[in-house]
């Protein structure tokens, strides 16, 4: 399987920033500054576990609910 | 609506009170933030500036350098006072013991009490934070990234610092001096304000992932699964045991886009490299170049102001290192000659807190 965390980022990046797009920026560089780079993965980024944890952990932090 | 900057370097702290009082006319100022040389004793400054401006929220910390419009000064203390139109609705925090806790909630919820309002649904173009932290805690990421999932709001500030002792800073608030604390203000300006973030480096393109550190401790162990040091040292072209001649001109860099969050290393045992913020491990890194910190903050201020129109206040949180690069090149007159013609107050900070804890950089609040 492949480019489950490009979804679960732009889905924490969409949920932060209701849109807006200089919170966006921000919201990414928040990402970054915890160690998730949003640019390092696309639709065909491999479904790394290890990576999966890590966004969802970083997604409970904001609040944001994935399945 | 008038907001003042002014400065004292009166050695006593009665007579620099004195004189901050002095030179200061508004009338019944709402909020007085000030920043203060270690030289004054903490407990002191804290209770005089509060008992000279009684009717004000005051808010400030100890520091490594002080800016003033048209100045950057050692040894003094430098105020600014926002009057009821300026400053708007304020409302001041204490995190205390934030080494052991850095969890803002008791003073987020605060805020939303006195606010009646989501802190999730405050309007970051409504509602300013600001923060001031223990330049020596180690807390500043955990605090910054806490309040980062929280709140849109932006909080910017500085780490205090103690005039490169880095022995013991002091956070300051109504009166009182803290250590091993932070302070946290939201208010709801009555003017409108921006922030710029400016620093002075070119990404040289080479890029250096962190594949293996220790976040509390502030210290990358490696780099693309080697020595550290070895690969910077390879990176900037430098033997290992000479890199720390080039840290503060090679610095790394956090990229978006072409914008970096700076990370600064400080020493190295030529294994690993501690630096003065930490780096989350995966993360990837771009080598900067060094540029003119004098003329990019006069132009990214210049640009910043004709968007901007007039420029009531300017609050800066400026570096130590970008302090240090100007006074090794004697520019500390240049610098302070950007902030001429601005009601200015600033100081020289242990790390600056824009979205994160960032360095080499100039973290600026502008209210028009």
């Amino acid at each position: 399987m492949a480019g489950k965390a490009k979804q679960q980022i732009d889905l924490i990046i969409e949920a932060v920033s209701k849109g807006n797009a200089t919170l966006k920026i921000t919201t990414k560089t928040k990402l970054l500054l915890k160690g998730l780079d949003p640019d390092r993965y696309t639709n065909s980024s491999e479904d790394d576990p290890v990576v999966l944890d890590k966004i969802k952990t970083v997604a409970a932090s904001f609040g944001v609910t994935i399945k | 609506m008038d907001i003042q900057s002014v400065y004292s370097s009166k050695q006593s702290v009665n007579e620099a009170v004195i004189e901050l009082k002095e030179k200061i006319t508004i009338n019944e100022p709402r909020l007085v933030v000030f920043f203060a040389s270690s030289i004054y004793k903490p407990d002191e400054v804290a209770a005089e500036v509060k008992a000279a401006f009684s009717g004000a929220d005051v808010l400030g910390c100890s520091t490594a350098g002080e800016i003033v419009s048209g100045k950057m000064l050692t040894n003094s203390i430098v105020a600014m006072a926002f009057d009821k139109e300026a400053s708007g609705d304020v409302k001041i925090e204490v995190i205390e013991n934030i080494k052991e806790n850095s969890d803002p909630q008791k003073a987020l919820e605060s805020f939303e009490n006195h606010f009646g309002k989501k802190l999730s649904e405050m309007d970051y173009k409504k509602y300013l934070g600001l923060a001031l932290i223990d330049g020596c805690s180690f807390a500043e990421e955990a605090l910054m990234e806490k309040l980062g999932t929280k709140t849109n709001v932006f909080f910017v500030g500085g780490s205090a610092g103690d005039d490169l002792k880095f022995e013991k800073t002091y956070i300051y608030v109504n009166g009182k001096a803290y250590a091993n604390a932070a302070a946290l203000a939201l208010l709801k300006p009555g003017t409108k304000f921006d922030i710029l973030k400016t620093q002075s480096f070119k990404a040289l393109g080479k890029k250096l992932i962190a594949t293996k550190v220790n976040e509390a401790a502030r210290e990358i162990i490696e780099f693309n699964g080697k020595p550290a040091a070895e690969v910077y040292a390879e990176a900037v072209g430098k033997p290992v045991n000479e890199i720390e001649s080039v840290f503060m001109s090679r610095p790394l860099g956090v990229m978006i886009g072409d914008e970096p969050y700076v990370r600064s290393p400080q020493q190295s045992d030529s294994k690993t490299i501690k630096f003065y913020c930490n780096v989350a491990e995966g993360t990837e890194l771009t080598i900067l170049h060094s540029e003119d910190i004098i003329k990019d903050t006069r132009d990214d201020i210049s640009k910043k102001v004709r968007s901007f129109g007039r420029v009531s206040g300017l609050l800066n949180f400026n570096c130590i290192l970008r302090t240090l690069e100007l006074q090794n090149k004697n520019l500390t007159e240049e610098y302070g000659k950007v902030f001429e013609s601005i009601p200015t107050v600033g100081f020289s900070t242990y790390g600056e807190e824009y979205i994160g804890h960032i360095n080499q950089t100039s973290v600026i609040v502008l209210f028009q």
